[in-house]
């Protein structure tokens, strides 16, 4: 009975998860052959459709190096800022006693579920204020501070895990609350802060709207809205070498999937995207 | 004690600086921003002050005299030592004296009447209509058009310019170009009927992409729980993929499965059935991929959590319930899914929330198409204050549609503290007792 069921469910799932799969492997085929004409059956292997690597696909756009160049700053910068502010953050508010600690807890459990997305508008026109608009600058500080409050509540998961005897111990030998953090707690929490890295770096890596609302021009252009104005541009869509730069910017992301698969899935049940 | 304060606050000082800059400055300022008429032509930083020809027929109705609205449209021209100067510099010095002797400190009403008096010139003659056209303007004193960078420059320039006193004062606020405080955002909201639109599309896409979201999400979880772990991770892995693809490629798969000559269409056309484009054809192709673009990220969300709170039931109750006969899907009713509660209620609540304010996929699959039949209320704040092909942005109406999302957000993530089993989460530090 548990074998036939067994058997049904997989055929279930295999049923419905059939389209998702299709596409992965049109992604992978369609960038590196030609479909026939009409159908979409490969019909030769060949490269070309990775041509944006070694030409300009045209003359208005920024080097595809440029602009990875441009995607890894943006998305290492963030996930080192939100890094550094939430180790310290989180362990304030995970073990040390100062006054108003209660509000500032409440405050970042609020944060973490509050939509940043709608504060748009009005960080758009504070860049603009701040003449940060159009630069990457802007765009990181923005990505991080969004992230923060996502960051302090995983690290501050895994600030209380570690077990207080450990704290306790330091403090009796005569070691001041900062050294112990430094000396003896950031080595307990590194597994966390690594995970946490990863993931800050993907989610800058993979974020759309940000830039493409805060710096829109050719200078700070990312992989993202490259892509995307790649896409919009055409006026025949082109889906060979759509995909093909969509395999280029995915390599990473999927590189680092197969990597930490298990970190990551952990990281994500915490996750703030739809 | 103090020292402990000192580092408290010092660890937790960047982090605030972050969020007062990025969190509560925006959204005071959306407050702000929706009670002004902030655009493109207003500009965000002040304006200036500048009244051209068209603006002259409004005026009456802001209650500027007919007078003063009489004397900006007229008395254009001037001939007056200034001026002189200038046409002397361009056209010589000879053509200036025998102008001034002829109508100096004359005033002309228009172009054509200055055009006219500069042809009387006999003793150097301007030929060429091009050249009494430039040299017209040289001549021109109207502050039509004219762009004064402050109050007072304009308030001393409509003095000189003869306009009473009365008039003065609301021919200012009438010139001034910057944005300028409202309620008119609001009254727009409530009048037009595609705000209801907005709203009813909000609520359908909540309502229909949270439904899949969870029921799939509890299909994918139970399903796998049952299978053998290596089959499970295999559909665990495909599963898990939508939630991690960078948005513009996953989009970008769905589209190709959809296009008119995609997999789809390509599938279908043996059996007689037209190509069309399967994600835009009609608002009801739209609303489905729509539904399956969001709700397969979603369902990889809710697949994750279901999974891991599966996964911490005992599984002696599971066995219990088969000694005592139970079959699978009584087990899952009646031994899982109630165990289950709480993971399901969170995931309702926090993607309700995370629904109802984000439009990445949407702008990114239909961008509110066809026609505006998918426009859903955070990509119309998107479109009026970010995006449209006006060119005009209305920073300041985007803010009044962000601004009844923030408070949603407010409200409803006020309301998840009391989800989480808050006293637990602030017990005290242990150290300092």
């Amino acid at each position: 009975m548990n074998t036939k069921g067994n058997w049904m469910l997989i055929l279930a799932l295999s049923l419905i998860s059939a389209p998702l799969v299709i596409m992965y492997g049109f992604q992978l085929i369609d960038s590196v052959s030609r479909p026939a004409p009409g159908g979409i059956i490969p019909q030769e292997w060949e490269l070309t459709n990775w041509r944006f690597l070694w030409t300009s696909i045209d003359s208005a756009r920024p080097s595809i190096w440029r602009v990875t160049f441009n995607t890894f700053v943006f998305a290492s910068a963030t996930a080192l800022l939100v890094c550094a502010f939430s180790i310290t953050a989180a362990y304030a508010l995970s073990r040390l006693n100062f006054p108003a600690r209660r509000f500032f807890l409440a405050g970042l459990i609020m944060l973490h579920a509050f939509p940043t997305i709608t504060l748009i508008i009005a960080i758009f026109i504070v860049l603009q204020f701040l003449g940060l608009y159009d630069s990457l600058m802007g765009v990181i500080l923005v990505k991080a501070a969004l992230e923060l409050p996502f960051g302090i509540w995983i690290m501050k998961g895994f600030y209380d895990s570690v077990p207080w005897e450990i704290e306790m111990a330091g403090v009796q030998d005569g070691a001041s609350r900062f050294r112990v953090w430094r000396e003896l707690i950031l080595p307990q929490v590194k597994p966390g802060l690594s995970a946490l890295l990863i993931f800050s770096f993907l989610a800058g890596w993979s974020e759309f709207i940000l830039p493409l609302v805060l710096a829109p021009g050719a200078d700070a252009q990312v992989l993202a809205t490259y892509m995307n104005a790649v896409i919009a541009d055409d006026t025949r869509p082109d889906y060979g070498l759509f995909k093909a730069i969509g395999m280029f910017y995915a390599l990473p992301v999927i590189a680092v999937y197969l990597l930490f698969q298990k970190r990551l899935m952990n990281i994500y049940g915490g996750g703030t995207k739809g | 004690m103090t020292r402990q304060t000192l580092l408290g606050l010092g660890f937790l000082s960047p982090a605030l600086l972050a969020v007062m800059m990025f969190f509560l400055l925006p959204v005071v300022l959306t407050v702000v921003f929706a009670f002004t008429n902030m655009s493109t032509s207003t500009g965000i930083l002040g304006g200036e002050y500048q009244i051209s020809e068209s603006d002259l027929r409004r005026l009456p109705a802001v209650g500027v005299g007919e007078d003063a609205v009489a004397l900006l449209a007229g008395a254009g021209y001037a001939v007056q030592p200034e001026t002189l100067a200038l046409f002397a510099a361009e056209f010589g010095e000879d053509r200036a004296a025998e102008l001034d002797k002829l109508h100096g400190g004359a005033k002309f009403d228009d172009q054509r009447a200055m055009e006219r008096a500069l042809k009387e010139l006999r003793r150097n003659p301007l030929r060429k209509v091009r050249d009494r056209k430039t040299a017209a303007d040289l001549f021109r004193v109207s502050i039509l058009g004219q762009r004064f960078a402050t109050r007072d420059d304009f308030a001393l320039a409509i003095t000189d310019l003869g306009v009473p006193e009365r008039d003065r004062l609301a021919l200012t606020e009438a010139a001034y170009t910057g944005w300028t405080f409202t309620t008119q955002n609001f009254e727009l909201l409530w009048e037009l009927p595609a705000t209801w639109r907005y709203a009813l599309n909000s609520v359908i896409y909540v309502v229909l992409t949270l439904g899949f979201n969870v029921g799939f999400g509890l299909f994918l979880a139970l399903s796998t729980f049952y299978l053998p772990s290596r089959t499970a991770q295999t559909f665990r892995a495909i599963w898990f993929l939508p939630r991690i693809l960078p948005p513009v490629l996953y989009v970008l798969m769905w589209q190709w499965l959809t296009w008119d000559q995609g997999f789809i269409s390509a599938m279908l056309r043996p059996f007689g059935i037209e190509p069309i484009n399967w994600m835009r054809h009609t608002a009801t192709h739209a609303w489905t991929f729509i539904v399956l673009i969001n709700g397969c990220v979603g369902a990889s969300l809710g697949m994750i959590l279901f999974s891991s709170s599966l996964r911490a039931i005992p599984e002696t109750q599971l066995f219990a319930a088969q000694v005592d006969g139970a079959n699978r899907w009584q087990q899952v009713r009646h031994v899982l899914l109630p165990q289950m509660r709480w993971p399901i209620l969170f995931i309702t609540s926090y993607q309700t929330l995370s629904l109802l304010t984000s439009f990445e996929y949407i702008l990114l699959a239909t961008d509110g198409g066809p026609g505006r039949q998918t426009e859903v209320w955070a990509l119309a704040a998107y479109h009026t204050a970010l995006s449209n092909y006006g060119g005009n942005l209305e920073y300041g109406l985007g803010a009044a549609y962000a601004l009844a999302l923030v408070i949603i957000g407010i409200l409803l993530s006020a309301l998840y503290l009391r989800f989480f089993k808050f006293s637990e989460l602030v017990a005290k530090p242990r150290i300092e007792q």
